[in-house]
């Protein structure tokens, strides 16, 4: 279908579009310079116009998360993909996908609607710790790496605990601290054209950097407990790093009580899935200070209800009044303009993710594009209720969301991944032969997902 | 002649061993390796840890004329089943631990349509089990952690040898894990049961008690674990396993469905909480040993769309409610029973009154059974796994693909669900 979306205000900083009123156009699936005859036109009066929304760190399919439903601590995976959709998301990317979870990871991702998917392969690096030791076999490790992302179908690496460690002192022989691990991941990324996703940490931020662009901070405002290793973000940061704030959630987990719920995966340190509540604070602290390209929005636990959760930090970043009170004396006076959060939430996470025709409005960008009801006149002290659902929604070119209604539920989704084309060598066989699983049903197949896109 | 090997996923039981290597000649199976004599049931019509016992494999639909089942076309043997569970004032779907997830998916959908209360056959063992994580919290680990990691090993209530053999060479004993690469000798094992079985051969501690000293037993190990009040125990063997469990880096417990016939509820609550003691200091995991090959998934499929692992009734008004409850088969006038066999589980007295009450049972099993000899409408499936795609859970939930290795001309569960669905 053609579609023209006239009146509307658009906000796309890749192309510099701030507020501009212009039309937008979209022929079948992508978005066009312009269009002869429209079948349909979209009165976007009084709206903002955006490209649809990319939650980089959705802790959605997360391997044992579905137990938190035992406490209504977490919607169905139904719900889920409807919450998105409403709150303007078309894309949600799952952190924890590791070598034997692949597969939970993909069916639950699958059997979320409306909105596309991927996930990040989790290291364990205890699978390579010798091979990382010898710097000669690096080419192997980058090899099974990225046979790895292949056969587990995952679009990037992240790293839990950049480290090697282990709980039976009997291998303490084999440990690995994260200063050396970051330096052969640097050459890894250098060398092999690899990227890396580290959970941020007080012990990786005092650590220097030699190749920024290798590496992409996750929740980073956990890790900034205090000025200077808020000043050490912000350095990182200003050399080139890109991060995701990883907010706490407001939303408190009070049917779970603080009862533990954690998960192993085979790292030193189980997942914990039901954490004690957080400081919001130092995220903020962090989003305010920065005023580079480089911080994405994140939240830093389980998405429980994304038109819950993301209005309130919204109105946090957008109005200084809204903050929390204690201890927010400290907190920078910015204010994020609407160009701020739509970098944040847009444009950023899809470039981190590596999806180039989304997170912007350009002619040839696919058409995921939502607008959301925002008059003029409304201050920045009202923005999230009006950012926190759409009114609008189109994916691919077709409508999801119309006048708030969901009017689309079967909309095609899809599952992406990064095809690398890597020989298997022997390193593979070695991490495989510990499996209780066979090779062959250790990689996910086709039947665990739906549909699926390779990226090169 | 044209010889296959093939590699093949065993839907015996909850293990899920995916090592089996099957020799197929002419789209006939000739020879399946590494398989357990339970595997083997699932794969040639033998019984169930009994290989020279045969069993009746059910190839044509039937129906009961005149008090006795005769063949009939599958569209007549649908229809009929369709009519019984169209007209039912209170419909019920049990069974589906023995079922792949694409079929219980399609079951839950049939459960939502004909406003069916669904009720997996495993309830009264799974039920408690869920109560207690909901009270105590949880810490789990897949199997595959587990073989790495546990240096101690508890078996309460289960035997892994008669419910799901391989566990203990695959898992949780004999198994050599990355960091217990000596197998047995890595670890510490200990079991309590009702009696002196098998697993005395290779436990270090194994406490026999009578029935009705569950409880006794566990205050026993709390009273002498660091920190408890140090009283006597009423039971034998509490003090050395309470000092058993306290030496673990990273244990499991793992119960079977003994820890559930006495006082479940209660049983389980005791053994969360002394997971939930333990864990405090040390690592450990509470773990069902399920022995049917896809009751995690069943469970896995009720937590994430109704956000209960219970039985779903929709047949209230108001909306779904879910229940921890066994069934009462009192309240239902039609049953449709799929992986799972019944009338096997059934106390003969409820056997009895389903019967009396003259309840039409549709049955949908690959082979003859208790329940296809007492139904209405019987119609045979294809074995998931085999004859049949699918996909089933692990027991520590972790999905695997089951292939379709041989040809068949009998509809697999899930396609007859869906023609069930579609003939209402």
């Amino acid at each position: 279908m053609n579609i023209k979306i006239t009146g509307g205000r658009l906000y796309d900083p890749a192309q510099g579009l701030d507020g501009v009123q212009q039309d937008l156009f979209i022929k079948g699936d992508r978005i066009v310079s312009s269009l002869q005859k429209p079948d349909r036109v979209i009165s976007a009066a009084g709206r903002v116009v955006v490209p649809g929304g990319i939650d980089l760190r959705g802790q959605v399919a997360t391997y044992g998360l579905n137990f938190l439903r035992l406490w209504n601590g977490f919607p169905s995976l139904e719900d889920l993909g409807r919450l998105y959709a409403a709150a303007g998301y078309t894309h949600v990317h799952e952190p924890f996908l590791t070598l034997y979870t692949a597969g939970y990871v993909h069916r639950q991702l699958a059997a979320i609607p409306l909105v596309d998917t991927s996930a990040s392969l989790v290291l364990n690096l205890r699978d390579l710790d010798n091979y990382l030791k010898s710097l000669d076999q690096l080419e192997e490790v980058a090899q099974t790496l990225k046979s790895l992302q292949e056969k587990t179908r995952s679009l990037d690496f992240r790293l839990l605990e950049p480290f090697v460690r282990y709980r039976q002192s009997f291998y303490s022989h084999r440990t690995l601290d994260t200063a050396k691990t970051l330096e052969v991941l640097t050459r890894l990324a250098r060398e092999f054209d690899l990227r890396f996703t580290l959970e941020a940490s007080p012990e990786v931020l005092e650590l220097p950097c030699p190749e920024p662009r290798a590496f992409h901070l996750a929740v980073l405002g956990r890790a900034v407990t205090d000025d200077r290793l808020l000043e050490l973000a912000l350095a990182r940061l200003a050399e080139g790093v890109s991060a995701d704030l990883g907010f706490e959630s407001p939303i408190a987990a009070t049917p779970l009580d603080g009862k533990p719920v954690k998960i192993d995966l085979g790292g030193y340190s189980p997942l914990d899935l039901n954490p004690a509540a957080g400081d919001m604070l130092p995220a903020l602290r962090l989003a305010l200070a920065h005023q580079g390209p480089g911080l994405a929005f994140s939240l830093g636990g389980p998405v429980r209800n994304p038109l819950e959760e993301f209005p309130p930090l919204f109105s946090w970043l957008c109005d200084r009044r809204t903050r929390p009170l204690v201890d927010a004396q400290d907190l920078a006076d910015r204010e994020f303009s609407l160009m701020d959060w739509v970098w944040a939430t847009r444009t950023l996470p899809a470039k981190i993710l590596g999806l180039g025709d989304r997170g912007h409005l350009a002619p040839g960008a696919r058409a995921d594009v939502a607008l959301f009801e925002l008059p003029p006149e409304i201050p920045p002290a009202s923005w999230a209720k009006y950012l926190g659902r759409c009114h609008t929604l189109l994916k691919a070119g077709e409508t999801v969301i119309e006048n708030y209604e969901l009017v689309a539920p079967k909309t095609p989704k899809a599952t992406y991944y990064r095809r690398r084309g890597a020989k298997e060598g022997p390193l593979l066989s070695e991490i495989c032969q510990y499996r209780s699983i066979r090779p062959e049903n250790l990689w996910v197949p086709e039947e665990l997902g739906r549909a699926w896109v390779e990226l090169d | 002649m044209q010889v296959e090997q093939q590699s093949l996923i065993c839907t015996g039981c909850g293990c899920l061993c995916d090592d089996l290597d099957v020799t197929l000649a002419q789209g006939q199976l000739q020879e399946v390796a590494n398989v357990c004599l339970w595997g083997l049931s699932r794969f040639f019509p033998t019984k169930r840890l009994h290989p020279k016992k045969e069993r009746h494999r059910l190839l044509e639909p039937l129906s009961r004329l005149n008090g006795r089942l005769q063949e009939v076309p599958y569209t007549t043997a649908l229809e009929q089943a369709a009519q019984i569970l169209g007209q039912a004032r209170r419909p019920l779907i049990y069974g589906l631990t023995n079922t792949g997830s694409w079929a219980q998916e399609a079951a839950l959908q049939l459960a939502r349509k004909i406003k069916a209360r669904l009720e997996p056959a495993d309830l009264a063992f799974k039920a408690p089990y869920y109560h207690s994580l909901r009270k105590h919290g949880l810490y789990w680990a897949p199997l595959e952690v587990i073989r790495d990691e546990a240096d101690t090993v508890l078996f309460w209530g289960a035997n892994p040898l008669h419910t799901c053999p391989r566990h203990l060479v695959r898992y949780s004993v004999f198994a050599r894990g990355r960091y217990t690469e000596r197998g047995v000798e890595d670890r510490q094992v200990a079991a309590v049961d009702l009696y002196q079985t098998e697993m005395a051969k290779f436990c270090q501690l194994l406490v026999q008690i009578e029935p009705g000293q569950e409880l006794s037993l566990l205050q026993g190990i709390g009273a002498h674990l660091p920190g408890g009040s140090g009283v006597k125990p009423a039971v034998k063997g509490a003090r050395k396993l309470a000092k058993f469990l306290s030496q673990a880096e990273f244990g499991v417990i793992f119960f079977g469905r003994g820890a559930t016939y006495n006082q479940g509820l209660a049983v389980l609550d005791a053994l969360g909480g002394l997971a939930a003691r333990l864990g405090e200091k040390q690592t450990w995991a509470l773990f069902p040993l399920s022995g049917d090959f896809n009751s995690q998934g069943l469970y896995h499929l009720l937590l994430n769309e109704l956000g209960a692992p219970e039985a779903p009734d929709f047949g209230h008004e108001g909306g779904v409610l879910t229940s921890s409850t066994p069934v009462d088969f009192h309240e239902f006038d039609a049953i449709l029973v799929l992986g799972a066999d019944l009338f096997w589980f059934l106390p003969e007295d409820q056997a009895l009154a389903l019967q009396k009450r003259q309840v039409p049972v549709v049955s949908m099993s690959p082979f003859a059974n208790r329940t296809t000899s007492c139904a209405q409408v019987v119609l045979p499936t294809a074995l998931a796994g085999l004859e049949a795609a699918e996909v089933a859970y692990r027991m520590d939930g972790l999905p695997l693909v089951l292939k379709k290795l041989l040809p068949t001309s009998l509809p697999a569960d899930r396609d007859i669900l869906l023609d069930l669905i579609q003939a209402m």
